[in-house]
This record gives C-alpha cells, structure tokens and sequence, in this order.
C-alpha cells in the first residue's frame, strides 16, 4: 500500500514549511489625488483639441476646446460677461434666497408641528417632482415676462428641496438633547434656537449644496423668459443660432458656477460644521 | 426639600411597566435605584424630573427648594447631552442664558463650577476633543450651575470604561461631603449603587415594583474601607435581583 | 465670432463632388432601383406639398421611396440633416440655419412659402391694450414690446422687416423672446407684451375672439420668402439626380396645393377632398370638421415651382448678419444651390 510506504509525507512541526500568512486585506478605499484630476482633465482636452484639429470630430458635432475658450475671450473682452453674469446671479441670488428663506420657515414648520407636517409634507410630495419648466406659462401670466417670472422660477425650484432637507435635518435632530433642554427649563424658542437649528445645521447645509445646484441648472429655464441678458440666455442664444462654440462656453461658465457654489458651501462647511467629530 | 413618589404606575399602550412605586428621596441623601434591564427604571426617573407623566399616581414636592436654585430638579444623562457645537464654557452658559445670567455674571458661576469639577483648563474645548469621563464632568459642572435641589442621574457612569468610572465615582462621593447634594441614582451596576447609596430602591422586572429598600448605614467616605461589608451588601442585592436578572434577560424586548 | 476649422469638410466634399460625378455616369443607362429618401416634415398646412406628393404617388412616379419623419420644430430637421439623419426638410431662415450652412452642411435649394398679396400670410397683432393705447399701424411699433420665440427666428426677422420699412430698427423696440408659440400668444393675450406677428389662421382665432387687434400684414411689407426647401451639401454634390427628381415630384406637388387651395372657390369638391388629404396628417388630433377651418385659413402661398427669390434670400442674410445673428463668413453661394430649381428676382 502506498501509505505504507511513504511515512515521509506525515509532516513533523519542525520540516513545515515557514511562510507569512496570505494578505487579503486592501482595495475598497480609494483616496483622493490631487494629481489625477488635472492629468486627466489635460489628456481629455488635447484628444478632444486634436480631435477637432485632424477632422475626426466635425465642427457641427463639437467644436474645439480653442474655440469654446475663444468665445469665451470674446465674451470677456466685449464686456458681455459682466452682463450677463451680474443678470443671472441677481436671479440666482433672489430666488435662491427666496426660495431658502420660505423652505426654512415651511420646513421648520413641518419639523416642529404636527398639523403643519401633515399639511406640508403630502404637499411637498406633490409639487416637487413637477418640472418647474413645464409651469413656465403659467409663471408668465402670474408673473409676467419680466425679473418677477424669473426670480419665481429659481425659488419654487430651490423651496422644495430645501422644505425637505430642513424637516429632515430637525427629525435627526438628537431628541437627548432637546430632552435636555427641558430638563433645564430652556423656553421653546431657545430650544429650537440654540438646539434644534445648530443640530439640523449638516442636513441644511448639504440641502443648501442641492438646491444651488438646481437653482443653476434652472437658470437656464428661468432666462427663457424674456431674457436680454444672463448666462442662460446666452446659451439659449447660442443653441438657436448653432453656435457651439459659444454653447459649449457658457455651459462651462454655468459649470465654473456650480464648481464656486460647491466651493463656497463646502468653506461653510468647515467652519460651521467644525465641532463634528 | 424631599421628594415622595406616591403611588406611581405605568402603561405604554396595553404594556404595563410599573405598578404603584412608592418611596421618598430625603434631602441631603443619594437613593440609588436599581432593577434588570427593562424594568422601567429611566421611565421612573423621567416621571421624577416632570419629563414624563405617569398613567397613575404622582411625584410630590415636600418644601420649597432652596431660592437660590435656578432649576431644582437637574438632570445627568447617561450620554451626556452636550451640544457638540458648543465649547465646555458655551454649554455651561446655555443653561444660565434662559434666567437671563450673562457677562460677568455668568463667567463667575462658570468658573466656580469648572474648578469644582477639575476642568478648569478646558472651558474652550469642544466636547469632540474630550474623553467620556471629562464629557461627563462637563455634564455635572452644567448640573451644578443651576444650583439643582436634586440631581437625577440616569445611569451616568454607563457609558464609561471600569477605570474612568471608578475616577468619577471617586468625583461624584469627593462632592457629596462638600455640597451633600440629594440625588436620585439610576443604575444597573450594583457595586456604583453600593458605593454611592444611602439607601437602594431594588426594583423587580416588568412590571417594576419595589422588591426591597436597603439602606447602607456606613458613611460614604469610609466605604472603600469596609470592602467586606460593601461585598455583603453587594451579595445581598444580587441576590434579590438574579431570578428577576435571569427572566427579564429572557424576555422579548418588545413582547 | 464664428470660426471653424473647414479643411475636413472642404476636403470631404471635394472627394465628394468627384465621387458625385462617378456615379451619375455610371447610373446613366442602368434600370434604377428606387432611391431611398427620407423627409423631415412638420405637422402644418404649409407642408402640405410634401403630404400631397407623397399621397399621389408623385415621389414613386420619379423613383423615389419616400419615408416621412414628423418634427416638432423646424431647427431639429436642420440638424437632422446636417447629421445625415434625412435627406429634405422646410425651413424658415434662422439664425441656427445660417450657421449649420455656414459649417457646410446644408443648402437652400428652392423655395416654399412666400408673403403674397392676396394670400394669407403671417399676420401682424397687437394687444388690446395697446391698441387703445394707440398701437394702430406697424409704425408705431418704435419703442413697443415685440414677443418672439427666440433671437434669430423669423418673428425676429419680421420685427426687423418692420423697423426697416418704417425708419428705425430692432434696438428702438423691446424684443421678448419666450421660446415658444403659446407664451407669444399668452403674453400678448395679458398684455405683457404690446405686439407680435403670427401665422393667419391662429391670427383670425385671436382677433376673432377678442383677444387681440390686427393692424397689419406682414405681405405689406414687402418680399419675403418666408421658407425654403433645403437639403444636405452632400445630397447637392454627389446626388444630383436624385435630388432633381425630388424637387420635380415636389413641384407637383406645390401645383397641386396651389391650384386647389389657392382658389378655395372654383371647385368646392377638390378643395374638401385635399383638406380631407391634409387633415391625414395636421390636426390629426381634432375631428375633420373642426380642422378644416383651419387648414383653410392656413393655405398660406407657396413658391410656384419651387421657385426661390435669391434676392430676398440675400437681404435677409445680410440683415441676419448685421445684427450677428449669423456667421459673417457665410456666402449667398455657399447658402444656396441654384441648380435645382428657379429663381426669382
């Protein structure tokens, strides 16, 4: 019988092999770069340039990045820009604050009371998923064709996110906490000043970060009223004259814009946010 | 000013989690309250402070507090309820702004009760940069600003590892003899009740109702000396609480 | 403001030209099998000659199988076809026309609907309110509100049509633009805006019903060739024969319409029985007795033959140009291919 014959294979501890155990840990944590986006972003644009320069890409598909970023110069140094950014961002800035400030209120609202929440919350449902761009008629004859339609279209599009992201901010607000306050006989307003708003304070400010994104992704729809100037006029302008050069333009000054909003909350972020672990 | 609990009963829905507690927390003493998981022991203490209402029965108020108490009926919770978004000083200051005790005023107050709590050093920190046992000095310092009557402390050294616990146990006897603070003492650990009690509500498990009242005669300062007594008196109440420890470990938690 | 790199496309139709001019000779003699050719139409009277050429076989008679792709808007068919997507399209001058002509990809081959005196046509409206106020003749536009779908269309135009024509120009009004037909009617209906233009039949429901006044038409103006017949460069260059075909079945298409809906009196029975051909396709939505109004009062004048007024053509692109709507570098020659139909003028 084989066994028999190979007493050999019954290894003793001392003839065992010696190796360090297998590494299976790792992978499933990437880290941010600070080098990988700009390689990338570089290697993208030079195809993309060189793309439009052999021919490959045809100018009615996509102009060159040069001559978006010529546009742009010309945008620059015409003095249009300072036009049309001062337009949109007066719009932005009303309807988004506008649109803030009444959200907190009705979302504050619907945290705290009963009868508000089940008015509110249902209502919210409802209207938020409606593309504000479908209610554009309606807005020109409540509003007009004037600032008034456009501001209109930013705020109802920034409310209900925000009416939102504040209910829910309060709802994650540590009910320990507010217990504490009563315990120490806090009146109702600081404990909704002092606990329940700095405790909400995270859920705000990343609902702050989607309703600016939407209020510039409306600013599109908001400037198609009417609109002499604004950035999303200009690309209204330049998509009916085909002008892609000048499209691909003022989509990226609208990109640059949501890059600063982005910039600016995530600032916010770290000082007001600083005392989270 | 003592407290008696009169007839105290509790039903969430068709649950019923107490049934007619009666006992006296006496001023100048620490009654502590222990019971298995589950019986209702928080629930009672809720009722105790007036953030509850129990279905039967009431908590009393026997003589007026002191008139210099901003807020007799003080609560310490188990996790600690500091605003994270304010410093040591700031959440001290939270509890004196609503009596309108600001500036000056307040800066001394919050002084006096740093340094009684050995914190001193830390009023600009914020409660992220603290350890658990330093948050809890910062949640007693915050009690002991408002003067409290009586301090209600829900199991405050739980959320604390062995060694911190028996730091602040050591805390919280060094300022009974200066203060001789009243307390109610929620706990599950029988040696911190054994420690810190005058006398130990033994509650049994749901429904909770009083199994026993045992007072511990041997003065709090000296009862680390008397480890065989304390060890008695430990052995006692395990007693007491092993059967009710046993079924109530067995219960569904929301049967 | 608009530079683009052309070598590629230069390049290309060259290559194609000679490709173009291979296959013609060697399809001189052979038994043709049909052409296959796509047409991007929109659901209006004014396409009618497509619906009608196609329906009367015109388009089999000169080999051609035709599909017919429905748009929404006249810019998607350019782009359409610019893609390669389809082969024919109607369009009105735009801005966005201009420039995909300008890259070189389509180009104007005939024309299609003309303001004509006696015709229906593109109607002139103002709000009632300012018509109280005044607004009575096109010349008083100076300093009024004007609504239009966009910069660079044809209510665009037409204001400028107007400004010219009275001594002053589109800087003197206020123009809105609120990219879609119905804001143009709702804002003039609420007197948002003061004035704007529209086509007849919609024209007639607003004045009808009160809700607006004419003071003029668009015909009175002047010239104007409202829209033309395009296709792509490529299908100019290296389908000559085919698109010849097309524009012959087409302009039969126009006689049909012409003949009949031109003259809505002289034979009842022909007229209903082409309203009942182009109700298949416009309106499709409302019963045959509510749209046939409308298709009646929208027999607007369409081009005899195909035939385009190049000087028309050439003053709108020079005044599309002035106001930078279109690209400087674009040519008349480089816009229009004569060779498929006449011109006028």
């Amino acid at each position: 019988m084989p066994d028999l014959d190979t007493p050999t294979t019954v290894q003793t501890p001392s003839a065992a092999a010696v190796k360090p155990v297998p590494y299976r840990g790792g992978g499933f944590a990437p880290r941010p770069s600070r080098l990988v986006a700009p390689i990338f972003f570089v290697l993208l644009f030079s195809l993309w340039e060189a793309g439009s320069r052999f021919g490959w890409i045809s100018p009615i598909v996509l102009p060159a990045p040069s001559e978006a970023f010529q546009a742009f110069m010309d945008l620059v140094n015409s003095g249009q820009l300072v036009l049309h950014l001062e337009a949109s961002l007066m719009r932005l800035a009303l309807g988004w604050v506008g649109g803030t400030v009444l959200g907190l209120a009705v979302g504050l609202a619907a945290g705290l009371f009963t009868l508000a929440r089940g008015g509110i919350v249902p209502f919210v449902a409802a209207f938020f998923p409606i593309p504000k761009i479908a209610l554009l008629p309606v807005f020109i004859i409540w509003f007009g064709i004037g600032e008034e339609s456009k501001v209109a279209t930013i705020l109802f599009g920034t409310f209900f996110p925000t009416v939102i992201a504040v209910y829910g901010g309060v709802d994650n607000v540590d009910r320990g906490l507010i217990r504490m306050g009563q315990s120490f006989n806090l009146g109702w307003w600081s404990i909704v000043r002092k606990i329940i708003l700095p405790g909400a304070l995270p859920a705000l400010l990343s609902g702050f970060r989607i309703s600016a994104s939407i209020a510039i992704i409306l600013l599109v729809a908001a400037e198609m009223i009417g609109a002499e100037y604004g950035i999303g006029a200009y690309i209204l302008l330049a998509g009916n004259l085909m002008a892609m050069d000048q499209l691909v333009a003022g989509v990226a000054i609208l990109s640059l814009l949501g890059l600063s909003v982005s910039w600016l909350i995530g600032r916010a972020e770290k000082i007001f946010l600083r005392w989270r672990a | 000013m003592d407290l008696k609990l009169d007839g105290i009963s509790h039903a969430y829905d068709a649950t019923r989690v107490l049934n007619n507690i009666d006992f006296t927390i006496k001023a100048g003493q620490i009654i502590c309250i222990i019971g298995p998981s589950g019986c209702g022991k928080s629930t009672l203490l809720r009722f105790i402070g007036g953030l509850e209402r129990p279905t039967e029965g009431q908590v009393l108020q026997i003589g007026d507090p002191p008139a210099e108490s901003l807020n007799p009926l003080t609560y310490i919770f188990q996790d600690f309820a500091l605003l994270p978004w304010r410093t040591v000083r700031g959440n001290i200051s939270l509890v004196l702004e609503d009596h309108g005790i600001r500036g000056t005023e307040a800066d001394t107050i919050i002084n006096d009760v740093l340094a009684r709590t050995k914190l001193s050093d830390f009023g600009a920190a914020l409660p992220k940069q603290l350890s658990g046992g330093m948050k809890q000095r910062v949640a007693i310092a915050r009690a002991l600003a408002v003067k409290p009557a009586c301090l209600l402390m829900d199991e405050p050294l739980s959320a604390l590892d062995s060694q911190t616990r028996e730091l602040l146990m050591d805390d919280l006897v060094d300022l009974w003899l200066k203060e001789k603070y009243t307390a109610c003492y929620v706990t599950h650990n029988l040696n911190e009740a054994v420690r810190l009690g005058h006398r130990v509500v033994v509650l049994s498990r749901r429904p909770g109702q009083v199994r026993d009242i045992v007072d511990i005669d041997i003065p709090l300062e000296d009862r680390l000396k008397h480890p065989a007594l304390l060890q008695e008196k430990q052995d006692y109440l395990w007693n007491l609480m092993r059967e009710e420890a046993r079924a109530a470990d067995l219960e569904l938690l929301d049967a | 403001m608009l530079k683009f790199n052309l070598g590629a496309m230069t390049r290309r139709s060259l290559f194609g030209a000679l490709a173009g001019a291979v296959l013609a000779s060697g399809f001189a003699g052979a038994a043709q099998a049909d052409d296959k050719i796509t047409i991007g139409a929109l659901r209006f009277t004014s396409h009618a000659p497509s619906f009608i050429a196609y329906e009367k076989g015109y388009f089999k008679e000169e080999g051609l199988d035709v599909e017919l792709k429905f748009f929404q808007a006249a810019q998607p068919v350019a782009v359409a076809i610019a893609s390669g997507d389809i082969d024919f399209g109607v369009t009105a001058m735009t801005g966005g026309f201009f420039s995909l002509a300008d890259k070189g990809a389509v180009k104007v081959i005939g024309g299609m609907m003309a303001e004509k005196q006696g015709f229906p046509g593109n109607v002139i409206l103002a709000s009632n309110a300012a018509y109280d106020a005044g607004l009575t003749t096109p010349a008083d536009l100076k300093g009024k509100s004007w609504a239009m779908t966009q910069q660079g269309s044809s209510f665009h135009y037409m204001a400028g049509l107007i400004a010219e024509k009275n001594g002053f120009t589109t800087a003197d009004m206020q123009l809105k633009a609120l990219q879609k037909v119905g804001a143009m009617i709702g804002a003039l209906k609420s007197g948002q805006v003061d004035a704007m233009a529209i086509v007849p039949h919609i024209a007639a429901g607003l004045v009808k019903g009160g809700a607006a006044k004419e003071i003029g038409r668009v015909q009175n103006l002047g010239d104007y060739q409202v829209t033309t017949i395009f296709t792509s460069t490529r299908n100019t260059e290296e389908k000559q024969d085919m698109v010849k075909r097309f524009m012959r079945a087409y302009s039969k298409g126009i006689a049909d319409y012409l003949a009949v809906m031109g003259d809505q009196k002289k034979d009842p029975a022909a007229t209903e029985a082409m309203v009942d051909l182009i109700h298949k396709y416009v309106y499709t939505d409302r019963p045959r007795e509510k749209a046939a109004p409308s298709i009646k009062a929208g027999a607007v004048y369409l081009s005899e033959g195909a035939a385009l007024n190049t000087k028309d053509i050439a003053a709108q692109l020079a005044w599309f140009q002035k106001n930078n709507l279109a690209p400087a570098s674009l040519t008349l020659e480089k816009l229009v291919d004569t060779n498929f139909a006449d011109t006028t003028n």
